[in-house]
């Protein structure tokens, strides 16, 4: 019980995909322009991350080394289209919010790295709960810098307006260069905090 | 050489187990995404094109360099109403699907953005009612303008976004130049010339 707690926070906070290892940075950058954009990726990066976790541990001991990322690769990328075929099928409004990015999910490498570093070393639990940490990680971190980028680049949160409209939305954080300032300053807020614990510590 | 074999042999039955899932998969979603697509086309007719009650695809031998997709004729019981005209003008980050009700006698009913690429914020707000609700009720050929629009033919440009804006009013004008000038619609009769 213990572990999986252990997974889900080291997946959140200590090892945070975004934030604190750096890795999937294609969508961030591309899909933070809203929150809702944001949490609609993380969570579709998420199932796709707790499915690729469950089946690469399960056969973990039947996929032989020397061909383990090309079994990863399609592992991962078809579970990616059955993802995309159950949107289009059932939630064509998210689909057609998230369509382009969806298959980028396959080159996702938090996904290839989850399934090389942990998955494929350690039983099916503990794998499922890494997946689940490390999605919601990434969803939390997307939401976080869509959620800035929306208020500043449009005066709005989730598509409502909380900003008075005498505000001049900065069109700039909407778009790409706003991903770059908004990730470099929420890693530097992130990074001194951690510094200022361990000084503490 | 044996080791060869093995290891292709594993990675061929992954392959074939991903492959027959994805195939059963793609059979289980096809009606439901074929619906989807559909339910999502008749409200777009709908929401551009509301006086009528019925929507019958029209044939069309369109030019070649026409952006224009379909053809959809508007009846309220038997009377042909309007057209539902998808059209696709390229705009910044590729083709806009848009679909322009006008009726029978060339004036815009509805505009509704239906798909399209363009850069979140900017072109993207040509979703955004207040941009597309400015063609309601004009007809003729439109113009593009940055200011505050002063006459009847013109359209206020996005923020930062005039090539969409200017991609959205020349796929509308097509579809206005045909209807004014293409359709024959005497006796209910849809009759196409391009000559």
């Amino acid at each position: 019980m213990k572990k999986i707690i252990q997974r889900l926070s080291n997946g959140i906070i200590t090892e945070n995909p975004t934030f604190v290892q750096v890795i999937g940075m294609c969508p961030t950058l591309a899909v933070t322009t809203g929150a809702e954009n944001g949490i609609g990726m993380g969570l579709a990066t998420t199932a796709v991350l707790v499915g690729s976790n469950l089946f690469i541990s399960l056969l973990r001991k039947f996929i032989p080394s020397k061909i383990r990322i090309p079994a990863y690769v399609v592992i991962i990328a078809s579970l990616v289209t059955l993802i995309e075929f159950t949107l289009k099928a059932y939630v064509p409004a998210l689909y057609s919010q998230l369509g382009l990015f969806i298959p980028l999910i396959v080159v996702n490498c938090i996904i290839l790295a989850r399934a090389e570093a942990y998955a494929s070393k350690n039983k099916l639990l503990p794998s499922i709960m890494d997946g689940l940490g490390m999605g919601l990680g990434f969803t939390l971190a997307l939401a976080t810098i869509g959620a800035v980028r929306e208020i500043l680049g449009a005066g709005k949160v989730f598509g409502v307006q909380i900003l008075p409209s005498s505000y001049q939305p900065a069109l700039i954080m909407i778009l790409a260069p706003g991903a770059f300032f908004t990730l470099g300053i929420l890693m530097a807020i992130l990074n001194h905090v951690r510094s200022k614990k361990m000084k503490n510590a | 050489m044996k080791e060869i074999l093995k290891l292709g042999l594993i990675l061929f039955v992954i392959t074939a187990v991903a492959a027959g899932l994805l195939g059963f998969a793609n059979e289980m979603t096809k009606e439901p995404i074929a619906k989807q697509v559909q339910q999502t086309k008749e409200e777009a007719m709908k929401q551009t094109l509301p006086q009528a009650d019925q929507y019958e695809s029209v044939e069309v031998d369109l030019p070649e360099e026409s952006m224009i997709l379909e053809v959809n004729a508007g009846y309220k019981g038997d009377v042909l109403e309007g057209f539902a005209v998808k059209v696709a003008p390229k705009g910044f980050g590729g083709a806009i699907e848009i679909m322009v009700g006008v009726s029978k006698d060339g004036i815009l009913q509805g505009v509704k953005i239906l798909n399209h690429s363009e850069t979140p914020g900017l072109g993207a707000n040509a979703e955004d009612p207040v941009f597309t609700s400015q063609y309601e009720g004009k007809s003729g050929q439109l113009k593009v303008v940055k200011a505050t629009p002063g006459a009847e033919d013109e359209i206020q440009a996005i923020t930062g976004a005039t090539i969409t804006s200017k991609a959205v009013t020349a796929g509308i004008n097509e579809v206005l130049n045909l209807i004014e000038h293409r359709v024959d619609t005497d006796n209910n009769e849809i009759i196409f010339d391009f000559n």
